[in-house]
Formats: C-alpha cells, structure tokens, sequence
C-alpha cells in the first residue's frame, strides 16, 4: 500500500479522502493548503500527493512550482479539483501533474481506482477524466 | 497692371478669397482630425505616416515626430493574442488600402521603443476621386475590456468551484453510507441515499452546463487538442453510459464502420461532453427495452459520430428549434419533466469550438439519429 499525502483545503473532504484512503489500507498525511504541504513532504515522504488547485495560503499550482524538481519528479501527483476545462489543469500538467479527475464526479471507489491505476503508470499524463458514480 | 474684371470682382481677390477658403478648410479638416478621441494614423500609398493625432501618439508613447514620415510597420509591429507577430499584408490597414474597403482586427500594438498596447483597429482606405491615395487607422486601447474579461472568467471559475465544493462533500460522504464505511444499511436507507446521489449527480451536471454554456458564450472555452482514437475516447465514458442504459433496459451498442484510422486531434474532454450529452439524450428519450447505437464512420478528413436511437423522435414542427436554448420537444416535456432544455444548445456550443458539426434525423414515433463530424486537423484550434 502507498504513502498518500492529501492536500485539500476543505475540511469535509479532506476529512472523506483520509477516511477512505486509509479503508484501503494507505498510510495517509493531510494537509490544508499548500505551504503546509510542503512542510509535510520532507518527513512523510509519500509515493503519491493528492492535490486540490484552489487553496488559501498556498494553492495547488504554487505548491507545485515551489517544491523541488528533482524530488518531485519522483512522486505522483494527482490533481483533484473541480475546475473543470480550466487552463489551471493544463498548468498543473507542465508542472508535472500525473492525472487529474473532477472531484464532484468521483466517487469513492473510482478514487481507489485512479490512485491504483496512477500508482501503477496506467493512463500516465492522460487527460482529465470525468468519472461518474 | 493687368486687371481681369469677373463679376465685378478682379482675379487677384478671388485667388486671394480662394486661397483663404483653402487655408481655413484644411485648418479646420486638420483641427478636425486632431479632436478624434480615439487614436488616428493616416498613411500613403507607400505606407509611410502622414499624420497622426494626439491620441494616437498617447496611446503608442511616441511623440509626433517620432512617427510621422516614417513607415507605419516598421515603427509599430503588430502581434496578433497568440503572441505571432502579423504580416504586414493581414494588417488591417493594408488589407484596407488593398482591398478598397473598411477592415476591422484587435491585436497588440508593439512600438519599436517597447511599448505595448492591446487596441481595437478600424481601417478604410483614403481615396480622391476613386484614386487610393492612402489610408486612415483609428483605434483604441482595450486594455480595460480585455481586463474585465479575464475578470468575468476568473468568477465564472470562482462561483462554479464554490458551487460544487459542498456537492462534492454531500456526494462523498453519501457514497460512503452506501458503499458500507460507516456500517450496514437497511434497503430503504440505500435506495434514499442512491436518491441523494442521483440528484447530486443532476445539479452537478446543472453547473457544468452552465459553467460551459458561459464559456462557449464568452469565447473563454479552454482548448487542449491532441492526437487521440476517437473510438477509444468514447469507450472511456461507455461504462457510466451503460449504467444509465441498464436502468431502462436499453441496450448500447458501439461499433465503428470501414477501414481508415480513428485518429485525430481534437480535445478528448470536449468530445466526451459531446458524446456524454448526445447518448445520455438518446437514452432518456427512448422507451424501455429500446436501444441506442454509437457509430463511428471515420472518412479521409474527418471522423463522423453517429448516435441513433428507437426512441419517441422529435416532431417535425420542432426540427428548427432544436439546438436553440432552452427549448426541449413538446412531445417530450409530457413524459420527461426533468431537463433544461440546454443540453443541445451547449453540444452545439462545443462543436463551433471544434470546428465540427451537428446535425440529426429524426421521425416521430421511430427514433432520431444524431450526427457530429469532427475535421481530423482543425486550424481553428491549435
């Protein structure tokens, strides 16, 4: 099972993605914002980061400029947010963005999908998905 | 002294009243020029400035002397919003000189000190007894339009995050109930908690339309083409399209006709709106136990997408009226009230963005066939 650090501002959410997440058996970290993120990768240290766009403090595209190339090359990054058809999204893929999915569309067990499928190289760098309950 | 009497006038006074008429003619038609309140630029047949107002040499950061007599293209360069610099011969106001006729652009306006200025051009050539002798720009700073623009797309964006962030919760913490992280459910409490989904799900697909439908209206629609299998994209979205047709019993079919490659480059999240839409539509407008068919005919330089269905059809009364906004089919609104009647406007919408076309057949009572031919390279889009 992978080491997930969720970024995502919203309380409820953040809180639904950790309880999920750690149902499947991941070793889960939450952060609210972007700087906190950051402050968070050295120690966890995670194979994946699910990554919201918009945040206070620090938002999705900032934490991704900010956080060191070569280290982040190394892990996934999936983009969770509800910006649909954004020219954020393509910003987020320069920046190194795996995958990106429109919350409002996912369920559950498609989010347990998309990590598995990400974690594993399929559909690597693909367009955003829209995945329907 | 030779004295010519005209009208009891002699030739020197009226040369002299002539010239006087002249003189105040062309200081007045100079005073006239001068007021524009836009920014005005006159050239030659060579392209050379002859005059400029005030406002012109304002809005560029250059002073009147610094343009006049020099030639208009090499002292301002214009750059087109894609940031590629235009030839001289698209330039409006050669087109205009050119062509005899008025031609209007927006573009940037770039001096050779550096400045740039975002501007709105209007050009007519300047013609003396049918002669071109030259020809007039005005134009004006947009920078303020172009600003609120981007100001108008960054709340469309802003209000639809908002909208969807507690949606995205309900829907989230109900499909938690239902998949069983929070313990077991009896069958009454699943199917009212599937009833919660579905209409998260409706009101979710209610600010997409709409978010997409202001785009589209707003020429904000993001674009991101790339070489896809089109038959590919679409199975993507097929499975969450069977679960909509297994609910009425519809079987959905997919196949692709002839031989020729199913390559093209467009934008896969536009296609799959498109397709989402149209099968949806054919899936809600058919009768139980029906049945609803993708087919995919690729040809030489386009790709066309079919969708026909054995469903209730649309009136031949409202065959015009069917991808205006907010119509929905007289025969249908008795059987189906949920809808909003944006649906086909917004496919409509999206195909313009693709450069593709929609079209359908339909008889009443029979079924509808609806077509979508997307060009397999687009130069609208990049």
């Amino acid at each position: 099972m992978a080491r997930i650090l969720v970024v995502e501002d919203d309380k409820d959410l953040n809180n639904a993605y950790c309880i999920i997440l750690r149902h499947q058996g991941h070793e889960v970290v939450e952060a609210f914002d972007g700087k906190e993120a950051l402050s968070k990768l050295t120690d966890f240290n995670p194979d994946l980061v699910l990554l919201d766009l918009l945040m206070p403090i620090m938002g999705g595209l900032e934490f991704l400029q900010k956080w060191d190339n070569a280290k982040r090359r190394k892990v996934k990054v999936l983009i969770f947010t509800n910006m649909e058809n954004s020219p954020e999204i393509a910003e987020a893929y320069k920046l190194g963005a795996s995958r990106c999915i429109i919350k409002s569309w996912t369920a559950p067990h498609n989010l347990a999908k998309v990590i598995s499928d990400t974690l594993n190289n399929k559909n690597n760098k693909s367009e955003s998905v829209k995945s329907v309950a | 002294m030779a004295i010519e009497e005209t009208n009891g006038i002699n030739t020197d006074d009226n040369l002299r009243r002539k010239t006087v008429v002249t003189s105040k003619t062309r200081a007045e038609a100079d005073a006239i020029f001068r007021s524009i309140g836009d920014g005005a630029i006159t050239t030659d047949e060579f392209g050379r400035i002859t005059r400029v107002n005030p406002v012109a040499a304002h809005l560029l950061g250059l002073k009147e002397s610094e343009l006049v007599g020099f030639p208009f293209f090499k002292i301002i360069t214009a750059v087109s919003f894609d940031g590629e610099i235009m030839n001289v011969i698209d330039r409006p106001i050669t087109r205009a000189f050119l062509t005899g006729r008025p031609v209007e652009g927006k573009m940037i306006y770039q001096t050779n000190k550096g400045k740039r200025v975002p501007v709105s051009v209007n050009a007519s050539p300047i013609t003396l007894k049918g002669k071109p002798l030259g020809a007039i720009e005005v134009f004006r700073d947009i920078s303020l339009e172009i600003e609120i623009d981007r100001m108008k797309s960054e709340f469309i964006s802003l209000a639809s995050h908002q909208l969807r962030t507690p949606l995205s919760a309900i829907k989230t913490y109900t499909h938690m109930l239902t998949d069983g992280y929070m313990g077991e459910l009896n069958p009454m409490q699943k199917t009212s908690l599937e009833t919660i989904i579905s209409a998260s799900n409706r009101m979710n697909e209610l600010i997409s339309t709409l978010l997409n439908i202001t785009r589209i209206e707003s020429g904000t629609i993001a674009v991101y083409p790339k070489i896809i299998k089109i038959d590919e994209t679409i199975k993507e979205i097929l499975p969450e399209l069977e679960l909509i047709a297994t609910s009425k019993q519809i079987r959905l079919k997919m196949q692709i006709v002839g031989k020729n490659s199913t390559k093209i480059k467009t934008d896969t999240l536009i296609v799959k709106e498109v397709v989402t839409n149209l099968v949806s539509n054919s899936i809600k407008y058919t009768p139980d136990n029906g049945q609803v068919t993708i087919i995919v005919r690729p040809k030489k330089t386009e790709i066309v997408v079919e969708i026909n269905d054995t469903g209730w059809g649309i009136p031949n009364r409202s065959h015009d009226k069917i991808f205006s906004k907010f119509f929905r089919g007289s025969n249908i609104i008795k059987r189906e009230t949920s809808g909003t009647g944006l649906g086909l406007y917004m496919v409509k919408g999206l195909m313009d963005t693709l450069n593709g076309k929609v079209w359908f057949n339909s008889v009443e009572g029979k079924g509808t066939s609806f077509f979508f031919s997307l060009p397999r390279v687009s130069n609208k889009i990049k």
